[in-house]
């Protein structure tokens, strides 16, 4: 159970706004939640809080009622686009087998097999990274955070520039992940029909403006 | 001691401590360009220069003064960039500022201490004076960094693809930046007798170019652009010889060709 508690951020510096102010709101196990928000909502901040790279000017995280710091959760991230090296020589076998420095598995090789399946990847395992399509990289990217059997998966933008096909495809695996007893966390500027596949929607700007069921969440953007 | 054109293979330290020079440069190169410090190793190697010319003028190991300024202005760098200027504009800004300002401070103080140091060997490197010393330390320098790649090498795969997919994992990032910093100093100022501070970023660069556009795996790219450093440095030495000009500059100009021939080398990775 993760819980975010009257969390509010402010970047250093005595006039810097608020960028996130008293946002709680709490995700139990096999929960897929999609966290909305215009750009500059404080999306990608919540994300580096639950992460550990920042710390909350007020307010706490907890991990199944323990400060988050010293009671980590295993994590994984797929971060967004900008923050990967496309050019690195890697294959798609070498990216995925990096998740298991984070979780070593009894057996490496089927679990990097069966997370290349279940990404549909498995003929493109030698293929460098880079040589990939956009939706191929970002199922690559995936496949690794699967691997690295994590109980809380943080997604920040993985569909943008993905075509609706292959947005339904990447929801489906992370319904799976979720039915698995994950926490999965789907960060989005961009709301619409794959806004459906998930349990709950969490709006932000700054504050939590909503936290309900997703057709909820889309009514109330949706009313003038 | 050293390299005396009157014995017979005067030739072979200074053609030893070219290829290790390239080597070192090689394999550090990849490491540095997909981590896009390039600049920072350019800051490296101007940060060393006052401490190696303090320790030259103490008599003492020029390693132990450049790793000691070098390892000092980078973690101010840092220091700067991450809590005064985070931003890239910031950034930028402090690495260069910094960079110029070590080599200004370096040459203050060989000017100051008035004492023998050379500030054109130490800058553009003569790999005709390398002595058996300069040869240890390049080879010590060499033996820690394939040490590191070794030890770390997915580790470092993935701070390479990946630094905030590695730091959310668990990966000790901070460390690892740390070590490259230090193994990035060692083998800057391991090789300044053959290439010298200023000009040993040309075989960062060229050689790892080609490496990391060709090669299929991060190990690959490591050994392609080492046996390409290695080719460059002795080519270059061997040039140098004919034209009986420094091998730090040609060993320099002789990089510009590679960054062509990279333009036209089939590149693996594109669509």
């Amino acid at each position: 159970m993760l819980q975010v508690q009257g969390v509010s951020y402010r970047y250093p510096g005595k006039a810097s706004p608020a960028v996130l102010a008293d946002v709680s709101f709490s995700l139990g196990p096999g929960s897929l939640t999609a966290l909305l928000g215009p750009n500059g909502a404080g999306k990608s901040t919540l994300l580096k809080l639950l992460l550990g790279q920042l710390t909350p000017s007020q307010g706490r995280l907890l991990w199944y009622g323990q400060a988050m710091a010293p009671q980590r959760p295993r994590l994984a991230l797929v971060p967004q686009r900008s923050a990967i090296q496309w050019q690195m020589p890697i294959t798609v076998r070498d990216l995925v087998a990096l998740g298991t420095l984070a979780a070593p598995a009894d057996e490496p090789r089927l679990a990097i097999a069966e997370a290349l399946q279940s990404m549909g990847l498995a003929s493109l395992a030698d293929t460098r990274l880079s040589q990939l399509s956009g939706g191929q990289q970002q199922r690559a990217l995936l496949a690794r955070a699967l691997v690295q059997k994590a109980d809380l998966l943080l997604l920040d933008e993985p569909f943008t520039y993905l075509d609706p096909p292959t947005r339904q495809q990447l929801l489906a695996v992370l319904r799976q992940q979720a039915c698995g007893g994950r926490i999965v966390l789907v960060s989005s500027h961009d709301w619409g029909d794959s806004l459906q596949g998930y349990d709950r929607a969490l709006l932000l700007d700054t504050t939590l403006r909503a936290d309900d069921r997703p057709d909820r969440v889309l009514e109330r953007l949706q009313r003038p | 001691m050293s390299a005396d054109p009157t014995t017979t293979a005067w030739w072979l330290l200074p053609l030893l401590m070219a290829l290790l020079t390239g080597a070192m440069g090689g394999v550090a190169g990849p490491l540095l360009v997909v981590r896009r410090r390039v600049l920072h190793s350019n800051l490296i190697a101007h940060a060393v220069l006052p401490g190696v010319a303090l320790a030259l003028a103490a008599g003492i190991d020029p390693l132990l003064g450049g790793l000691a300024s070098g390892l000092s202005v980078t973690w101010l760098a840092e220091r700067l960039s991450s809590r005064r200027l985070p931003d890239d504009l910031g950034q930028e800004v402090v690495a260069n500022t910094l960079l110029a300002a070590s080599l200004g401070l370096g040459v203050l103080l060989i000017q100051a201490l008035d004492g023998d140091v050379d500030l054109n060997s130490l800058l553009f490197g003569d790999l005709l004076t390398a002595g058996p010393a300069d040869l240890l330390r390049a080879a010590i320098a060499l033996g820690l960094l394939l040490m590191l790649v070794c030890g770390r090498y997915q580790q470092l795969v993935f701070l390479a693809v990946d630094p905030e997919g590695a730091a959310a994992a668990g990966l000790p990032v901070r460390r690892l930046q740390q070590l490259l910093s230090l193994a990035t100093t060692l083998v800057i100022v391991s090789g300044m007798a053959a290439v010298g501070l200023i000009l040993a970023i040309a075989l960062y660069s060229a050689p790892a170019l080609i490496g990391l556009r060709t090669a299929a795996s991060l190990r690959g790219a490591l050994g392609r652009s080492a046996a390409i450093g290695m080719a460059v440095a002795v080519g270059g030495f061997g040039l140098s010889l004919l034209l009986d000009s420094p091998p730090g500059p040609v060993i320099a100009c002789l990089c510009v060709p590679l960054l062509l021939g990279s333009a036209a080398a089939p590149h693996r990775g594109k669509r």
